[in-house]
């Protein structure tokens, strides 16, 4: 809400106070005077404690779907008492540097990033985005969970979050990699998790191929976009991923960005220009360029799905419906194979849920993680639908241990890339 | 200890529990590890309800009160084993569900165990042609009602608590949807109950549209407060979809307009799915981008179902409503209306300024509505900090009306906030009573109302407590409400 819409909202209150009696007056006065004295935190902090406040007092409409609370069953988890207890550990009602106060810490952590809440949120913000800020406190004072100084030691080692650099392994997994000679259209952007899906990263080199545009992979000098940076906060550590990728991004020549992963274009987009980076070219969502290429007949769809492909429902990636705002291009892709049959779960588009597997959730509690990818597999499952796909390799890795934990060997997983693979 | 830093406001009388190791290790015997917790965080994660007092406590750093173990039970046998425990060593029992009561119903405030009901969450069965639904009741509402939107139905019980309150909450505490007036109150939707004793006994209260089969025992449940029972499952009315919405709303020059045009609206038959009417002082408040409104009292009406019928009403509606002084503003406030009637941030902005905020809604027949909704204006605008007092009624019968008070303010001559608090409610309740009214119309007793039963039920509380007595006999099932307040309770 606007400076100006508050204003308009809370314009009825002047009068209310104008004509109270002057005891009341006077202590109304004071608190608006010390309220920062009595309620927010002394010395210096970067927890953004006005909208904990906000959140932890809120009648929450939020929490119906924070899939954290509907996977856990718990309290613990709901959105407000997490900005509660991030509150309290801000202002030091809880002892943040006491070992007996580990649970509070971690549960700063066990968020998915779905930002679901944030539809729902009177205030416009996602509870993620206030723990942020909490996270960045806990950081400062040494804090940091030993789960989360895992990830970032394989980051400083390895560039990604895998033990090895998972872009060197392109060789075993038979994956051709193009580099580029400074002259590209398009710089094919490969995410870490895509990596361990060798046939979707093929998959699109084929279709690039097919398509007769000239791209490169680099995986030779790849780094993670650094995602978890940002969701661990470890900014000034996330300023040289950007720096490397814009620069190798920038090295190419490429006019465009395509990547298989959400997360990296939220990251390369998004999240880069928080921090001051800002990437001069277009950064898209490689689905986006395949529906392009369809429309101009350079990608032709003329096989018929085979059978047990047919009744397939699409998971919309959080990020890729609600903060890049790629929902129908998918759609339209799967609309033109022939035969398929698209089914639609009830919470679907920019309502989507989550498959357990983003933000900082499956560090801190994988359990929960697991809890979250198994009621999204079953929304999935109750459309009637034998084969689930998806855009983000992230989703794919959290539904497949929903499905897992389910014994649902019914149904599978596919990539969307996997689809027109089948029928080019 | 992190929990030594929080001051506990109900501390009185906590249950005294002699081997807490014996009983955590007999509750995970019967619920399994995981569904048992008795660590700090899940402790002070239950020690509240929505109750409005308890914000200012929230951000002072106090805790309302605080359970001893956590349970989330996953079936019907784990309760039963957990209540013929807790009998056997006489220790409290608080059923939970998504902690959205106003009166403090979900509040352990003598300790004890926490039933929390969020894995009893299936939608069971929907059946088309009875037009049910059967659910297990820690559903929570919104997913229930998107889950029939999905399939074509809705439930038309949409409180204001939909999206954090659940099918079990609305049962215990008899609460009432936006859009009461065309599809009823939750006891006039709940046709069937699963439901387990106080001593472990599951009671089944079949399915029916209606019988004459003695004393009518579901009834004792819808508005139980979790102090009879605990509800497991129940069978809902569902409709289908609306065909038609109409959308229609008036401003009157005084709040006896308002009230005499819906009284007449109801006395010609016709149910707009909701009513409501806010007075001047809410008005301002809540449509001040209506010229038509300044200074009135706005009504606002929706009709919908059948589209025949939902024009025929629209156009009696409107009658009624000019014959009464109204003047027509169109649809655009009803649609603000639809599009704010979730988004409250006043519970958030309001606290941290140490302002004490409530609403408190109670019910009259038409005969004496107009004196209650003034009476209790003008007494608690003498309460010594009272900010303001304003009023809505959202729910309207043929016989009677609800009024919703809302009041602000701060504690002045060394009270305390919750000293001023439980002023506001006194003269509220006293008002009420004063008026003949009744003095909880949809948010129940719980705590705050508890120490006003007396005066609402005379004699036959007694016959009441002697039900409770009867099914509850260690009084283990919510203790410290409903009946008595929690000063006058405690463990036995």
């Amino acid at each position: 809400m606007s400076i100006f819409e508050q204003l308009k909202k809370y314009k009825y209150i002047i009068p209310i106070i104008t004509n109270a009696d002057r005891d009341v007056k006077r202590i109304i006065l004071k608190s608006f005077r010390l309220k920062k004295k009595f309620f927010y935190p002394q010395g210096e902090y970067k927890a953004d404690v006005k909208n904990l406040i906000n959140c932890m007092l809120c009648l929450k409409m939020c929490r119906f779907d924070c899939n954290s609370l509907q996977g856990a069953k718990t309290e613990r988890v709901a959105p407000a008492y997490k900005s509660l207890i991030g509150y309290y550990l801000s202002v030091g009602k809880i002892d943040p540097s006491k070992e007996e106060n580990k649970d509070f810490i971690n549960l700063m952590y066990e968020c998915c990033n779905c930002e679901n809440c944030k539809i729902w949120c009177p205030f416009d913000f996602s509870v993620v985005s206030l723990l942020e800020t909490v996270r960045d406190d806990i950081n400062d004072k040494g804090l940091t969970p030993n789960y989360i100084k895992e990830q970032i030691e394989k980051l400083n080692k390895t560039h990604t979050i895998e033990d090895t650099n998972i872009f060197k392994t392109y060789e075993e997994k038979v994956i051709a990699n193009v580099e580029s000679d400074g002259n590209d259209d398009v710089f094919y952007y490969i995410g870490c998790e895509t990596m361990k899906y060798p046939e979707v990263v093929k998959g699109n080199i084929e279709i690039l191929k097919k398509a007769g545009i000239k791209f490169s992979t680099n995986l030779d000098k790849r780094w993670c976009c650094g995602a978890p940076l940002f969701n661990t906060r470890h900014l000034d550590l996330a300023k040289e991923y950007a720096k490397q990728n814009i620069d190798l991004i920038t090295g190419s020549g490429a006019k465009l960005v395509v990547t298989d992963c959400p997360g990296c274009a939220d990251t390369l987009l998004n999240r880069y220009e928080k921090i001051g980076f800002k990437s001069k070219v277009k950064v898209i969502h490689i689905l986006q360029l395949f529906k392009q290429l369809i429309e101009e007949n350079k990608l032709i769809l003329k096989n018929q799905i085979p059978e047990e492909f047919k009744n397939v429902v699409y998971h919309d990636p959080c990020l890729m419906s609600r903060n890049l705002n790629v929902i129908s291009e998918p759609r339209e892709v799967l609309k033109k194979i022939p035969g398929l049959n698209l089914l639609e779960p009830i919470c679907n588009e920019k309502y989507t849920h989550c498959c357990g597997y983003s933000g900082t959730l499956h560090w801190a509690n994988n359990d929960l993680a697991v809890k979250i990818s198994q009621n999204r597999v079953n929304e999935l499952i109750e459309t009637g639908a034998n084969i689930i796909v998806t855009a983000c390799p992230l989703c794919e890795l959290g539904l497949e241990k929903g499905i897992e934990e389910n014994n649902k060997k019914k149904i599978k997983i596919i990539d969307l890339t996997e689809l027109i693979a089948k029928v080019i | 200890m992190t929990l030594e830093k929080f001051d506990l406001i109900y501390k009185d009388n906590r249950c005294k529990i002699k081997d807490k190791e014996k009983i955590l290790s007999k509750l995970k015997a019967i619920l399994g590890e995981e569904n048992v917790s008795t660590k700090e965080i899940d402790l002070i994660a239950y020690s509240k309800d929505s109750t409005l007092i308890t914000l200012i406590w929230r951000i002072q750093g106090k805790l309302a009160a605080l359970p001893d173990f956590i349970t989330w039970p996953e079936n019907n046998d784990q309760i039963v084993q957990t209540l013929k425990l807790a009998n056997e060593e006489k220790i409290p029992v608080i059923p939970y569900g998504e902690g959205s009561g106003v009166v403090g119903g979900a509040i352990p405030v003598y300790g004890g165990i926490i039933i929390d009901m969020k894995k009893f969450n299936k939608v069971l069965e929907i059946n088309d042609k009875d037009l049910t639904v059967t659910v297990q009741t820690g559903i929570n509402g919104m997913n229930l009602e998107r889950y029939l939107n999905a399939k074509g139905y809705t439930c038309g019980h949409i409180p204001q608590s939909i999206y954090m309150s659940s099918v079990g909450g609305w049962i215990a505490h008899r609460a009432a949807g936006q859009f009461s007036t065309k599809y009823g109150k939750i006891e006039d939707i709940v046709l069937g109950l699963e439901v387990i004793l106080p001593q472990g006994e599951i009671i089944e209260l079949k399915t029916i549209i209606r019988a004459a089969t003695g004393p009518q025992f579901d009834k004792l449940f819808i508005g139980g407060e979790g102090t009879l029972g605990i509800v497991t499952k129940a069978t809902l009315k569902i409709w289908p979809s609306p065909e038609k919405r109409e959308l229609i709303s008036f401003a009157f020059p005084t709040i006896e307009d308002s009230l005499e045009a819906i009284r007449n609206i109801l006395r010609n038959q016709i149910y707009p799915a909701v009513i409501r009417i806010y007075d001047a002082s809410e008005t301002v408040r809540h449509f001040p981008q209506v010229k038509e409104a300044k200074d009135k009292v706005m009504a606002v009406f929706v009709c919908e179902g059948n589209e025949r019928l939902v024009n025929l009403e629209g156009i009696i509606t409107r009658e009624k409503c000019e014959d009464n002084n109204g003047v027509n503003c169109g649809e655009e406030p009803v649609e603000h209306w639809f599009e704010t009637r979730f988004r409250v941030t006043e519970t958030s902005l309001i606290p941290p300024y140490k302002i004490v905020i409530d609403t408190i809604e109670v019910s009259v027949m038409w005969e004496h509505a107009a004196e209650l909704y003034h009476l209790v204006l003008d007494s608690v605008k003498k309460v010594k900090g009272i900010l303001y007092i304003t009023a809505h009624a959202s729910h309207f019968y043929p016989n009677g009306v609800g009024f919703y008070f809302s009041f602000a303010g701060v504690a002045t001559g060394g009270k305390s906030n919750f000293e001023f608090y439980q002023e506001c409610w006194d003269v509220i309740m006293d008002g009420c009573v004063k008026a003949g009214g009744s003095i909880a119309h949809h948010h129940g007793i719980g705590i705050n109302r508890a120490r006003w039963m007396e005066k609402e039920w005379g004699k036959a509380l007694r016959s009441l407590i002697d039900i409770k007595n009867l099914l509850d006999p260690n009084n283990i099932l919510n203790p410290g409400k409903t009946y008595f307040p929690p000063e006058k309770g405690g463990a036995k």
